[in-house]
C-alpha cells in the first residue's frame, strides 16, 4: 500500500523548485484517499473505545474516586479518606473470608466443570447420530437465567424436604446441611454453576476438536495408538489454546460469581450468603457492604481490589497462554515424532 | 472473549445510560406539576409482601379514567429496602410512590429531603386521621411529613389449635389468651410444658420472637435520642439471655425466616404457636396454604402478647422528589389510606390499619377470618393496638436486627453457641457493621 503512495511523494520533492506546478500536487481526491487509507480503519473500531471510555473506564475511575472518599449510599460523598478504606477492607477478616468462597467454589466448579467438558466434547465428536440435537442439548442449561437456575438448585438442596437429602436418605444417608455447612454450600453452589457452564464450554471446545486434521488420528491409529493415548496425545495438545481461552473465561466468571450465592438461601441474614457468611463471594460482600451497610466507599474499594485481583489472575493465564501458544507445534510435532518412532520400534 | 465480555457489560451499560438519558429527558420535558387536568397519566407504585392493594387499583382507576396504575409488588420488605435504597442513590428509577417500611425508615430519614413533603398536599389536614405516633414517625426533624401511614403491626399470638388440643392445652381462643397473659418468662414456661408433652417445638424460629420482644421495648436499638444502645443495655441483655434459654429448652423448630419448609412445617404440627404481628396474617395465610394448609389445619389467632403490647412494622406510602406526578400520586397515595380503603386493604391482606376509624369500624364489624378458623382478627388486632407506644428507628435498625443479631441467634438456635458467646458475637457484629 505504501509503495503506490510514495511516486507522488517523490514527485512532490522534485516540484519543489517550481511550487506552481499544480498537477504534480497531490489532488485532494489524492489526499481524502491517503486519509481514507490511514485513519478509516480506526474510524471503524472507534465506537466500540469511544463506549468503552465512556460506559467501561470512566466508572472505573469514578469508582476509584468513590473508593477514596467516605460515601455513604444514600447521603452521598463524604470528606476524602485517601486509601483508609483501602485499609480498612485489606484488615476486613470478613473481606478474606469472602476470597477464600470464592476461591473455593471457583476450584470446586472450575476443575470438575473443565474435565466433564472436555469428556463430553470428546464424546460429542464422535460420530454420533443426530449430531445437532446431542450439541443442543448440551447447551440447553445455558439458556435458562442464572436465577431461575438458583431457585431450582436452591430449592433441591434444602436441608429440611429437598431433592438431594430425599436422595440421600433413600441411600442410607442423613440430612446434610446444605446451606450451613461451609464444605457443602460451596458445593451446591459450585454445581449451579457447573450445570450452567459445562455444557457451553463443551461447545467451544468441540468447536477446537473439530478442527484437528482428522489424518492424525489415523495416522496415530495405523501406528497402534489406542483411543486413549490418542486423546492425550492428540485431542489435548491441539485444543490447547482453545483450552487456555476457556479456563481464563472460566477465572473471569469465577471470580465474579453473584447470582447463585446470593439467591442459594436468601431468608437467612438477608440473603448475604450464609448465617455466618459460610459462602459469601467476594462480589456479594461488596453488595452487602453497598446496600445493607450503605458504605459505598469500602464497597468501591472491594471493586476495585476485585478488579486488581482479576487483572493478576489474567495476566497469569496470559502468561501461560502465550508460553503453551509458541510451545504448541513443537510439542505436536515432536509428539507426531515420537508417536511415529514408537511405530517403528514396534 | 475479553473483549466479548466487555462489549456485553457495554452493552448493558449502555442499555441502561439509554434508559437513564430517555427518563431524564422525560423528566425535563414531561412534568405536568400542578395540572389537575383529565390528561392521561400513568402512576407507578411499589410495594411489598402482602400489601392487599391489587382490588383498590382497580376501584381507583374506574374511577378516575384517567390514571393507570403500574403497581410492583415486592416478595420481602428487606429486598424493597435494596431496591429503594438503589434507587435513591442512583437518583432516577424509584416509583410514583413507594412503600417504606418502619424498619428502614430511619435509614431513609438521613435523606428525608429526596421525599416529598406531603404538607403541600394536605396531609396537615389528615394530621387526626392516624394514631398520633404513626404521623409522628414519618416527621423529619425539620417537620416535614414524608408519609402517608397504611398499616401498624400490632402483635398478637398465632397458635395452631390442634397442637394445643393434643398436648391438653386449651384450644378456645379466649382460654389461650388467659393461658398466655403475662411476660415472655410465662409464655417460655408455657412452651417448656408443650415441649416436654409433646416432643414438639413451641415457635417457629427465634429471630421473629427476637424482633416482637426488642420492638415492644420502649428504647430498642437506639434510644430516643437515636443514640446506639446495644453493647451496655443491661435490658436488652437480659431479655436476650431469657430468649436463649427458651432455645436452650427446645421451644425453637429451627425454621428458615419467611420459608417454613416452603410453608410445610404450618401443617405438619412442626410448631405449634408464632409470634404474629398484623401484616403477618396475610403472610403466614399465604405460605401455609402454599404448605398445602386450609382453614381445617387449625389455625388461630389470640388476643394476647407476652410482655404487654407491642408493635412490628407497618408501612408508609411516599412520593419522591424524582416523581413526575407529584399531584398525582398524592391523591392516589391520599386516597390508599383513607379509613375506608384502609378496612378494604385489611380484608385483603389481613393488616392492620393505621387510621383511628379504621381500627374502630374493624372492631366493631369484628369480621371472621376464615383461615384464622373465624377469629375476628381485625378486632383482636383493634385490641392489641391499645398501649403502643412508638420506637425510636435509628438509621441502622434493619440491618441490626437482620445482620448483627440474626445470625447469633441461628447460631444459638442451633445448639452451636451459648449466650454468652452468642451476644459477644452479635457485639462483634455490631462493631464490624454499624462501627
Amino acid at each position: 500500500m505504501t509503495t503506490t503512495l510514495r511516486p507522488p511523494r517523490t514527485d512532490e520533492a522534485q516540484a519543489l523548485p517550481a511550487p506552481r506546478a499544480d498537477p504534480d500536487r497531490p489532488s485532494l481526491r489524492q489526499r481524502l484517499s491517503r486519509f481514507d487509507l490511514k485513519a478509516s480503519p480506526y474510524l471503524y473500531v472507534a465506537p466500540f473505545f469511544v463506549l468503552f471510555a465512556l460506559v467501561g473506564l470512566f466508572p472505573l475511575g469514578y469508582t476509584l474516586v468513590v473508593s477514596m472518599h467516605e460515601w455513604d449510599l444514600l447521603k452521598g460523598q463524604g470528606p476524602f479518606v485517601g486509601f483508609d478504606n483501602f485499609v480498612e477492607i485489606l484488615g476486613d477478616a470478613m473481606f478474606w473470608n469472602s476470597i477464600f468462597n470464592t476461591v473455593s467454589i471457583f476450584l470446586l466448579s472450575s476443575i470438575p466443570q473443565l474435565t466433564v467438558a472436555i469428556i463430553c466434547a470428546y464424546l460429542l465428536d464422535q460420530g454420533l447420530r443426530a449430531p445437532t440435537l446431542w450439541r443442543m442439548g448440551v447447551l440447553l442449561p445455558f439458556v435458562v437465567t442464572p436465577v431461575a437456575v438458583a431457585l431450582i438448585f436452591s430449592s433441591i438442596f434444602n436441608e429440611a424436604d429437598g431433592l438431594a437429602n430425599n436422595l440421600l436418605n433413600l441411600i442410607g444417608i442423613p440430612d446434610q446441611e446444605w446451606k450451613h455447612d461451609t464444605f457443602l454450600s460451596h458445593f451446591a453452589i459450585a454445581t449451579m454453576v457447573n450445570f450452567r457452564w459445562t455444557g457451553y464450554n463443551a461447545l467451544i471446545l468441540l468447536a477446537a476438536m473439530q478442527a484437528v486434521p482428522r489424518d492424525l488420528y489415523e495416522s496415530a491409529a495405523i501406528d497402534g495408538a489406542g483411543s486413549v493415548r490418542r486423546f492425550f496425545s492428540i485431542t489435548i495438545p491441539s485444543i490447547r489454546p482453545t483450552l487456555i481461552f476457556v479456563i481464563i473465561t472460566a477465572t473471569i466468571g469465577g471470580l465474579q460469581i453473584f447470582a447463585e450465592p446470593r439467591l442459594f438461601d436468601v431468608s437467612t441474614a438477608g440473603g448475604i450468603g450464609g448465617s455466618d457468611r459460610q459462602f459469601q463471594t467476594t462480589v456479594l460482600f461488596m453488595w452487602e457492604l453497598a446496600f445493607f451497610r450503605r458504605d459505598f466507599g469500602e464497597a468501591a474499594a472491594v471493586a476495585w481490589l476485585l478488579f486488581l485481583l482479576i487483572v493478576g489472575f489474567g495476566i497469569v493465564n496470559f502468561l501461560l497462554s502465550r508460553r503453551i501458544a509458541t510451545s504448541d507445534r513443537p510439542v505436536t510435532r515432536r509428539q507426531r515424532r515420537a508417536l511415529a518412532k514408537q511405530g517403528e520400534s514396534r | 472473549m475479553k473483549l466479548s465480555r466487555h462489549t456485553r457489560i457495554a452493552a448493558a451499560v449502555a442499555g441502561a445510560a439509554s434508559i437513564a438519558l430517555l427518563a431524564s429527558a422525560c423528566s425535563t420535558g414531561g412534568g405536568d406539576e400542578g395540572s389537575t387536568g383529565d390528561e392521561p397519566v400513568t402512576l407507578t407504585v411499589t410495594t411489598f409482601g402482602t400489601f392487599g392493594y391489587e382490588d383498590l387499583y382497580e376501584e381507583y382507576m374506574e374511577e378516575n379514567p384517567n390514571v393507570t396504575i403500574e403497581a410492583t409488588n415486592i416478595d420481602t420488605g428487606g429486598n424493597a429496602r435494596t431496591d429503594a435504597f438503589t434507587k435513591i442513590a442512583a437518583g432516577s428509577g424509584l416509583s410514583d410512590i413507594v412503600a417504606i417500611e418502619e424498619g428502614w425508615l430511619g435509614a431513609i430519614m438521613d435523606v428525608s429531603d429526596t421525599f416529598v413533603d406531603l404538607r403541600d398536599y394536605g396531609i396537615e389536614d389528615r394530621k387526626g386521621d392516624w394514631v398520633d405516633w404513626k404521623y409522628e414517625q414519618a416527621t423529619d426533624a425539620d417537620g416535614r411529613v414524608i408519609g402517608y401511614g397504611t398499616d401498624i403491626g400490632p402483635t398478637g399470638i398465632c397458635y395452631n389449635g390442634p397442637a394445643f388440643a393434643a398436648a391438653g392445652l386449651p384450644t378456645d381462643r379466649e382460654e389461650v389468651a388467659a393461658l398466655l397473659e403475662g411476660d415472655w418468662e410465662h409464655y417460655f414456661e408455657v412452651g417448656k410444658q408443650y415441649v416436654d408433652t409433646t416432643g414438639k417445638a413451641w415457635f417457629d424460629q427465634p429471630g421473629f420472637v427476637w424482633n416482637s420482644i426488642v420492638n415492644q421495648m420502649p428504647e430498642g436499638y437506639y434510644t430516643a435520642d437515636g443514640e446506639l444502645n446495644v453493647e451496655d443495655n443491661a435490658e436488652l441483655k437480659a431479655n436476650f439471655d431469657l430468649l436463649a434459654s427458651a432455645i436452650g429448652n427446645g421451644l425453637s423448630a429451627q425454621q428458615a425466616q419467611w420459608d417454613w419448609n416452603g410453608g410445610k412445617s404450618f401443617v405438619d404440627g412442626t410448631f405449634a404457636t408464632a409470634v404474629c404481628p398484623g401484616w403477618m396474617l396475610g403472610v403466614v395465610q399465604g405460605s401455609a396454604e402454599a404448605g398445602g394448609a386450609d382453614p381445617s389445619t387449625g389455625w388461630d389467632f389470640a388476643d394476647v402478647f407476652p410482655g404487654g403490647p407491642g408493635n412490628w412494622g407497618g408501612a408508609w406510602l411516599s412520593i419522591p422528589e424524582t416523581s413526575e406526578h407529584k399531584e398525582e400520586a398524592a391523591k392516589l397515595a391520599d386516597w390508599l389510606t383513607q379509613p375506608e380503603q384502609q378496612v378494604k386493604q385489611s380484608a385483603a391482606a389481613g393488616n392492620f390499619p393505621s387510621t383511628v376509624e379504621a381500627q374502630e369500624t374493624l372492631a366493631s364489624e369484628a369480621k371472621p377470618n376464615e383461615f384464622f378458623n373465624d377469629a375476628p382478627t381485625g378486632a383482636i388486632l383493634a385490641a392489641r393496638a391499645e398501649g403502643v407506644v412508638a420506637q425510636f428507628k435509628g438509621a441502622d435498625d434493619s440491618v441490626i436486627q437482620e445482620n448483627v443479631f440474626g445470625p447469633p441467634l441461628q447460631a444459638l438456635d442451633r445448639g452451636e453457641v451459648d449466650a454468652t458467646i452468642a451476644w459477644d458475637q452479635a457485639i462483634e457484629l455490631l462493631h464490624e457493621l454499624v462501627g
